[in-house]
């Protein structure tokens, strides 16, 4: 027996007014959605395999239970794929974690956005773009998943703009911020095995995430020479704060020059870690701490991260072209809110 | 045209009753737990508090505890050492 889908029903008299109507209601997020029809709905379930009634997620501050009918409904207005769904459903899973803390990135003057990378074969299979214009439009996969998202948080958990999404100056990746790790042209571990899967599952990694800062070296041919280029910028976020945890961006000529120096993901980590420390004097000649500088402040320094581990290392972007990317997550403490990394259930048995 | 039917994307948040702990009548010779949210200055304004609560209204002492950051409520141990020690609170969101 086919369960009923719970939610109100409203008839309108044709597409353009059920679109329309999508706005009056503040259910988009600017843009123009697709109409949520119950067939469309059905097929984002089936997909997935779940019934409608399935709880997803709990968000203890909101006490919201996100169900998969609500999901499926966000995902079809988003213009997502059935095929996507269960990444739709896995990302939600990953927000709803404890140690991601809905609460603060979702509401903070800070402004981060859900930062999600996708590994294992449903990236290339799906066509998630991990190559050219890697953050840039275009891309179904990418432009979708990620909308689906925060029209999840926007219209079941209710994190609107102005309201309990208080950012000051707020994200682009608030519309969408999906990537995937070219694991295909990679020479390094993907990241998802890195964390404990396997390199045949497929998984979402949900990060609460500041916009990527791009970097340029076309000067260097060695691993240090193009991580010194980086490091410098990322000394520059530790002196306006910093972030618990980072993801670097490796594209092609970079990640190329990188590991024909026989360099791996974790001799990355531990450059970064090592090499983005910020003395207290500079910290208080730049305003951001009070006092004047002492001598002892010269030869003080504040650690950018706590561990190499709070660097993820991600190779993708465009072959040519010598830039790169890091992407400063969110909060003031590790406590705050950590990436997640989980698995996408396609087929649930 | 044909008629199309849409599905609302939106839940009502669940209703739950929160239940308050009475007021007291007066802070005279009450413990004052002051909850410091990170965020700069916090500290000195809950201190200036502190000291407004001892000075103007009678409270007999002000202590302070630090939340792990501002995004969080306060951790388990803040909330057990509150309950045993202080009989008022004071705690804002601060920025």
């Amino acid at each position: 027996m086919t369960t009923a889908l719970a939610s109100k029903r409203h008839v309108v008299a044709d597409i353009s007014l059920a679109m329309e109507l999508c706005y009056e209601r503040g259910w988009t997020d600017g843009l123009p959605v697709v109409p949520p029809t119950e067939p469309a709905v059905r097929a984002m379930l089936a997909a997935a395999e779940l019934e409608p009634d399935h709880q997803i997620a709990f968000i203890t501050n909101r006490q919201v239970a996100v169900t998969a009918e609500k999901v499926a409904i966000n995902a079809v207005m988003a213009g997502c794929l059935p095929e996507y769904m269960p990444i739709v459903v896995s990302a939600v899973e990953g927000i709803a974690e404890p140690v991601w803390g809905y609460h603060g990135p979702a509401t903070s003057t800070g402004g981060a956005a859900v930062f999600m990378i996708i590994n294992g074969p449903i990236g290339p299979r799906l066509g998630f773009n991990c190559e050219d214009n890697l953050f840039g439009p275009g891309w179904r996969a990418n432009a979708t998943v990620g909308r689906a998202v925060r029209l999840v948080m926007r219209n079941v958990i209710g994190t609107l703009p102005g309201l309990l999404d208080r950012g000051t100056i707020g994200n682009p990746g608030k519309y969408t911020y999906v990537i995937a790790e070219n694991e295909a042209e990679s020479p390094w571990t993907p990241l998802h095995v890195e964390r404990g899967f396997a390199a045949g599952e497929s998984t979402v990694t949900v990060m609460s995430a500041e916009g990527p800062r791009q970097f340029y070296n076309q000067l260097s041919s060695t691993p240090e020479g193009i991580l010194k280029t980086l490091c410098d910028d990322m000394r520059h976020h530790n002196s306006t704060g910093g972030q618990p945890q980072y993801v670097v961006v490796l594209a092609g000529e970079h990640m190329r020059t990188i590991a024909a120096g026989g360099w791996s993901k974790s001799d990355i980590r531990k450059y970064v870690f090592d090499n983005t420390q910020v003395s207290i004097a500079h910290f208080k000649r730049t305003e951001r701490l009070p006092g004047s500088v002492t001598p002892q402040d010269e030869t003080t320094y504040k650690s950018l991260l706590a561990e190499p581990e709070d660097v993820l290392v991600v190779a993708a972007g465009g072959r040519a072209g010598a830039f790169s990317c890091y992407i400063p997550g969110w909060a003031g403490g590790r406590r705050s809110s950590r990436s997640v990394t989980k698995l996408i259930r396609e087929r649930r048995a | 045209m044909t008629p199309i039917e849409i599905l609302d994307p939106t839940v009502e948040p669940r209703r739950q009753p929160l239940t308050f702990v009475a007021r007291p009548d007066s802070l005279k010779g009450k413990r004052v737990g002051l909850v410091e949210n990170t965020k700069f200055n916090s500290d000195r304004l809950l201190h200036r508090i502190g000291e407004i609560l001892i000075n103007d209204y009678g409270a007999a002492e002000c202590r302070m505890w630090r939340k792990h950051n501002a995004s969080v409520p306060a951790h388990a141990e803040i909330l057990e050492e509150a309950k045993r020690t202080v009989d008022v609170v004071v705690a804002g969101i601060g920025d």
